[in-house]
């Protein structure tokens, strides 16, 4: 029995040129996580924007926490819903 | 950090700026060609006593410079008193130190006006907060009238994709249509910096 994967979310400001944090966070994931993860998806957005979410559950924000997240924050939110989600 | 000739001449010019653009370059010339000069801002900057130098920070992934670089260029093109050299701002990131927007952020376009010794006469960063505002009034709007957009603070990422588009060209609409507003006020900001110091 495997945790069900989780799918995490970046929204980065694309008009900021946010375009490497969030390619490293996400190589950073996918190296990390492998198919445990269901899905990374990168939304192209504005305003500032650098938001990360955990199965819809918001990890980070940039306008909430300030700055980018640091990788240990995010890698640590996806390891307990890891452990929390349902078997399959 | 001081400026100096040298210095100077490791900038780039803003043809030769446009040329280089790895990105936006379209929507950059397309932004160049919508440029409307106000007759005021070209009698202002043809009639400075002196010709002046002009010091731009831009990148070209940045929405801001896309948007308000090109008044300048327009305008340098069209007056006789504007020398414009760009520095790309993650490469000249002493440059960027110097001016940064309320003293932490590295907001760019930042526009520095220079007499002919490099003596600096006043700077311009960004967007005029004019614009700022008025944006910010007519996004509360949009999220006014499309209660399916949600809460303008929560996190788009909540909604789905087929209303996260609609958002998306609701926000680029009302970007269109501020755009002869934030031309002008570029314009005005500029207008009046020259004229407090021009010597």
């Amino acid at each position: 029995m495997t945790a069900k994967p989780v799918k995490v979310k970046i929204t980065y400001c694309a008009e900021c040129g946010y375009e490497p944090q969030a390619l490293d966070l996400t190589k950073a994931l996918m190296y990390e996580f492998g198919a445990r993860l269901s899905a990374i998806e990168l939304i192209p957005w504005e305003s500032g924007t650098f938001d990360v979410s955990v199965d819809g559950e918001l990890v980070h924000s940039m306008k909430r926490e300030g700055g980018f997240p640091e990788l240990a924050t995010v890698k640590a939110a996806v390891r307990l819903r890891l452990r929390s989600a349902p078997a399959i | 950090m001081t400026l100096d000739r040298a210095r100077w001449d490791k900038g780039i010019t803003y043809d030769a700026y446009k040329a280089a653009m790895t990105r936006n370059q379209e929507r950059f010339s397309e932004n160049e060609s919508k440029v409307v000069l106000d007759p005021e801002t070209v009698r202002t900057f043809n009639s400075l006593p002196k010709p002046l130098r002009v010091l731009v920070l831009a990148e070209d992934w940045c929405g801001d410079v896309v948007a308000n670089l090109p008044i300048l260029g327009r305008l340098a093109k069209e007056v006789s008193t504007l020398d414009v050299r760009v520095f790309y701002r993650d490469q000249n990131l002493d440059l960027m130190e110097r001016w940064l927007n309320q003293g932490k952020y590295q907001s760019i376009p930042v526009v520095v006006f220079f007499d002919q010794d490099f003596r600096e006469l006043g700077h311009w960063i960004e967007r005029p907060a004019s614009v700022t505002e008025r944006r910010a009034a007519e996004r509360k709007k949009i999220f006014a009238a499309h209660p399916e957009f949600g809460s303008p603070d929560a996190p788009v990422d909540q909604l789905p994709e087929d209303v996260r588009a609609q958002l998306q060209a609701e926000l680029q609409k009302m970007r269109d249509n501020t755009v002869s507003f934030a031309n002008a006020e570029v314009q005005r900001e500029l207008r009046e910096l020259v004229s407090k110091v021009a010597v």
